[in-house]
């Protein structure tokens, strides 16, 4: 035959959809690390910040009920027990955000090293490993999540570390799926051919490669964490003896009347954990369209 | 294969509950702890007997799992054993179940037609702001939703009752169930619309979609006949895969609603240190998401006919 | 208008009529001119070949005419005319009427190109729902007898099968028949053969061409393989960069064929007689940028008998000896200065020099 190449259809029109898939996150992707960045600072110096004390009753005499709508002195109202809703929607970032982070970053470096390990060696190492994955994903996360706050206490860390728990399965599946791929590629074998120990060909060849899709998916990740601590606070079950997020929101909608009559009690924080979690989910989701991260498996 | 995996976690379940937490605390309270006094050394002896606490972990989890099999899943610790929890969850579980099947009902009736629409007008407006839209509702917790929910329908427009009433006739009690299975089912139709539409735009770009149009096929018959079946594969395996995400949803519906079925029952029993019956809803809800996985291969072979096993 | 008149006036024009035909598509990189000016006619029941390399634009060319191209980035203008009735640019809802029932076209990858989920038959069968109103029964009939017409063996099983379950040379047969179904005046065949088997090649030209001459159809073929239109059109129409360079009835063409490109696609075509192993000639380059095409011929970088007036100006078509004839060459095949660089060529005197690209 000739030079030519008929085996494809010429010339194609781009279609619509794949069009416009620019290599820039995009602006939309700077607002929320912005709008997170806001609510690490607002979490690490709530202490020290000028909003008033989230604990404090301000109850004013002749007054008729301790819940009042948002105002200049209390921005997002006040609750049931006159305490500042804006001040504890601030406050609630502290456990939110712990409690994500930490989960996460248990999550990445369990379910990393044990994808990794399952990736690289396969065999029986990998057989184990995965039937563990597969057992953990045969509960779904929120039910796994309230039997192990049944058994353990519900202090910030343990909470933190169950949830934790959760991420070890999908970010080792992604983790392992990854490994295999990169394994396969020349530059492994040829360190392998020139005598690279596994230690080394896993270090120096595997985890920056592996790492790249892996960090993509850790804002999604702690997202995922956050909403789940919000569940688990929203039925009582979480950090014991703390301000957070689900927990003034299930104060502000535990009755209908409270809901009818005060509804800022439950829908400020609502809209701040909205904000948060949208926020690192559209930064995720611009982080791994970015790196081309096809996997969704989080 | 499935075997295994369920007798994996039926073990991992059943080991976790007696290691991690001391049953005699549970069923006891603070009279477990309190040996010098002769009258709870008694109590402790009988409720050993009882709940077979004096024989060793793996002959605990045999007697435990051949009664899970058998049904007969044993005595609740708290409210004095009464009803047993086979009949508890036998009251619950349909609840919990129409729930899930009215949720799964409306994802899968709203996502179709809406990923139909957003691929038919790929980047057009439409497809963008159902884009942004399904980003939204993936981002709002599902006991957010159910509070906004309630709160726009339920308190303000007043269309639907406030909570469920388990005594009503069925007619009302699917009326009741309708805005909760709402909160289960968008967030579900959010991720269903979003796996289709990107599917159905990769399943239009192909041959036999052109070849379909230059056989005269109109636009909606293109879609309907030609491009949805091809675009169904991983939004079947998806929509089989969250079900397993929606029980979890169904214990924030449940409690918000006020439905007594697992989910909120298993809250309760959590909140009770009543172990009997969290391990059995534990159990059932594992049982159903691997049982449902093997589902979904089954119906793989019924819609695709290139795969043969 | 009686019938007899309407009869009448169709046998006076062309089926198929295209006059400066531009389809142009806008990208990231700016405006690829995909087609830029092609104007040809094809006369009912006769075949025209529309021959060039991969990214000539000839796909694109059979597509714009059917109107099978998407409209949100492309650009056409010129006109095309079936029978006597303007197309271009209509909306694909009237197309409809036309697709499937006037004309309707055969795909490269019998593969990619048949519903992997439906049955054959009830693909054969739509557009004879759709065209032709026929009841479910009636449809299962006629599609069982097509399926007999394009000579596929155990007609009545192959309805209930799916596309995976047929051979290559079978897929394409019944990707024909539905072609067929509604009995088009006008076949597209786009690359109808190159996804197949050399021998199957030849069976499924030869069914094209019993089937045009049965219904008295037109067929425009498509194809990179001028050896394949060889013995199967009545007229060729050579594409490069998007136009047409070279237009002469089959038998004026291979006898005096004027573009050095016609010449370099006819040589790498591999002929029997040669000597296994033979080296074939091929050309070299690549084909043009169609958003920045080259000023001159757009051949010309390509071309081993280019001169200066190549590069700086476009030639236009112009008419050979026979007056069916046209090409767009300053120095066609058979002028001085064509024959004084072959004679320099051959001696080894020119090294042969292309512009690096």
């Amino acid at each position: 035959m000739s030079t030519q190449t008929p085996t494809t259809t010429e010339a194609a029109a781009p279609e619509p959809g794949e069009a416009a898939t620019k290599k820039t996150l995009g602006i939309g992707f700077w607002v929320c690390i912005g709008w997170l960045l806001v609510m690490v600072f607002v979490a690490v110096f709530a202490t020290r910040l000028p909003i008033p004390d989230p604990k404090f009753n301000f109850i004013e005499p002749g007054q008729a009920g301790p819940s009042k709508g948002p105002s200049t002195a209390h921005w997002f109202g006040t609750d049931k027990d006159a305490r500042d809703v804006f001040a504890r929607t601030m406050y609630g970032a502290r456990v939110s955000l712990t409690v994500g982070f930490i989960a996460i970053v248990f999550g990445m470096f369990v379910g990393g090293t044990l994808g990794i390990l399952a990736g690289f060696f396969r065999g029986w190492i990998d057989r184990i490993f995965s039937f563990m994955f597969l057992v953990l994903l045969s509960f779904p996360s929120l039910v796994l999540a309230i039997m192990l706050t049944a058994l353990l206490d519900r202090k910030l860390f343990t909470i933190s570390m169950i949830l934790g728990v959760l991420a070890v399965a999908p970010v080792g599946r992604l983790a392992r799926a990854t490994t295999m791929q990169y394994a396969e590629r020349e530059f492994v074998i040829a360190a392998r051919s020139l005598g690279a120990k596994n230690k080394r060909i896993i270090v120096r060849e595997l985890l920056p490669n592996v790492a790249i899709p892996m960090s993509a998916l850790a804002l999604l990740g702690m997202a995922v964490a956050i909403v789940a601590e919000g569940g688990l606070a929203f039925l009582g079950l979480s950090v014991e003896r703390s301000i957070t997020w689900g927990g003034m929101i299930q104060l502000g909608s535990d009755s209908s009347k409270t809901l009818q009559n005060q509804p800022w009690i439950a829908f400020f924080p609502i809209g701040v954990l909205f904000l948060t979690v949208f926020a690192l989910n559209f930064a995720g989701d611009r982080v791994r369209t970015y790196f081309d991260v096809k996997e969704t498996s989080l | 294969m499935a075997i295994t995996l369920l007798f994996a976690v039926s073990a991992l379940t059943f080991g976790a509950m007696n290691v991690l937490g001391d049953p005699l605390f549970n069923i006891l309270g603070p009279i477990a702890r309190d040996t010098s006094n002769p009258k709870s050394v008694k109590l402790i002896e009988k409720a050993k007997n009882d709940y077979n606490l004096d024989k060793p972990l793996p002959i605990r989890y045999g007697l435990w799992i051949s009664g899970f099999v058998r049904g007969d899943m044993g005595v609740q610790f708290s409210t004095d054993g009464q009803p047993p929890v086979t009949e508890l969850l036998k009251e619950r579980i349909p609840r919990t179940v129409t729930l899930l099947i009215l949720g799964q009902l409306i994802a899968v009736l709203v996502s179709i037609p809406w990923a139909l629409l957003s691929a038919s007008r790929a980047d057009k407006f439409v497809d963008r702001l159902s884009t942004a839209t399904t980003f939204m509702l993936v981002a709002l917790p599902g006991f957010a939703l159910a509070i906004i929910l309630k709160y726009l329908f339920a308190i303000r427009l007043g269309w639907f009752p406030l909570t469920y009433r388990a005594l009503d006739p069925l007619q009302t009690r699917l009326f009741q169930m309708l805005l909760p299975g709402f909160v289960i089912g968008l967030p579900a139709a959010a991720i269903y619309q979003r796996l289709l539409r990107t599917d159905l735009i990769t399943t239009l770009q192909e041959d036999f979609i052109l070849m379909a149009r230059s056989k005269g096929v109109s636009k909606p018959r293109i879609l309907f006949k030609h491009a949805l079946r091809p675009s169904m594969f991983s939004f079947i395996t998806v929509v089989g895969l969250t079900t397993g995400a929606l029980i979890g949803g169904s214990i924030v519906v449940e409690t918000v609603f006020r439905i007594p079925g697992i989910g909120s029952t298993l809250v309760e029993a959590v909140l009770r240190h009543d172990f009997p019956v969290v391990l059995a809803i534990v159990m059932i809800v594992a049982t159903a998401f691997v049982l449902i996985n093997l589902l979904i291969d089954v119906v793989y072979t019924i819609i695709d006919p290139r795969v043969h096993r | 208008m009686s019938e007899l008149q309407t009869e009448m006036r169709q046998e006076h024009q062309p089926l198929l009529e295209v006059t400066d035909l531009r389809t142009h598509f806008r990208t990231e990189r700016g405006l690829v001119r995909a087609v830029d000016g092609v104007s040809l006619t094809l006369e009912r029941g006769k075949c025209l070949g529309i021959v060039g390399e991969s990214g000539s634009g000839k796909t694109v060319l059979s597509r714009s005419l059917m109107g099978l191209l998407p409209s949100s980035n492309t650009v056409t203008s010129g006109s095309v005319k079936f029978e006597g009735k303007e197309i271009l640019g209509l909306p694909s809802k009237q197309m409809r009427r036309l697709w499937g029932r006037e004309m309707s076209m055969v795909f490269q990858n019998p593969m990619t190109s048949l519903n992997p989920l439906m049955k054959i038959g009830q693909q054969i069968a739509e557009p004879l729902n759709l065209h032709l109103d026929m009841s479910r029964a009636d449809a299962r009939a006629t599609a069982e007898r097509l399926l007999r017409d394009v000579r596929i063996p155990e007609a009545t099983r192959r309805l209930d099968q799916y596309p995976h379950e047929l051979s290559g040379g079978m897929r394409q047969r019944a990707m024909i028949a539905i072609a067929l179904a509604c009995g088009p005046t006008l076949l597209f065949a786009d690359e109808p053969t190159t996804a197949l088997d050399v021998t199957v090649q030849a069976q499924i030209l030869q069914l094209i061409g019993e089937q045009r001459r049965d219904r008295n159809m037109s067929v425009v073929l498509v194809t990179h393989d001028l050896g394949v239109v060889a013995g199967h059109t009545d007229e060729i129409a050579v594409m490069y960069g998007g136009k047409l360079v070279e237009k002469a009835p089959t038998s004026v063409l291979f006898a005096h064929m004027k573009m050095p490109y016609t010449m370099s696609l006819m040589r790498s075509i591999p002929k029997l007689e040669d000597p296994s192993h033979t080296r074939l000639a091929t050309i070299p380059g690549r084909p043009p940028d169609l958003v920045h095409p080259p000023k001159g011929c757009r051949f010309a970088p390509r071309c081993a008998y280019a001169r200066d007036k190549c590069i700086t100006e476009e030639p236009p078509l112009r008419q050979a000896e026979d007056p069916n004839h046209s090409y767009a060459c300053w120095y066609p095949v058979g002028s001085p200065e064509f024959n004084q660089r072959e004679a320099e060529l051959n001696s080894g005197a020119v090294p042969v020099t292309l512009e690096a690209r």
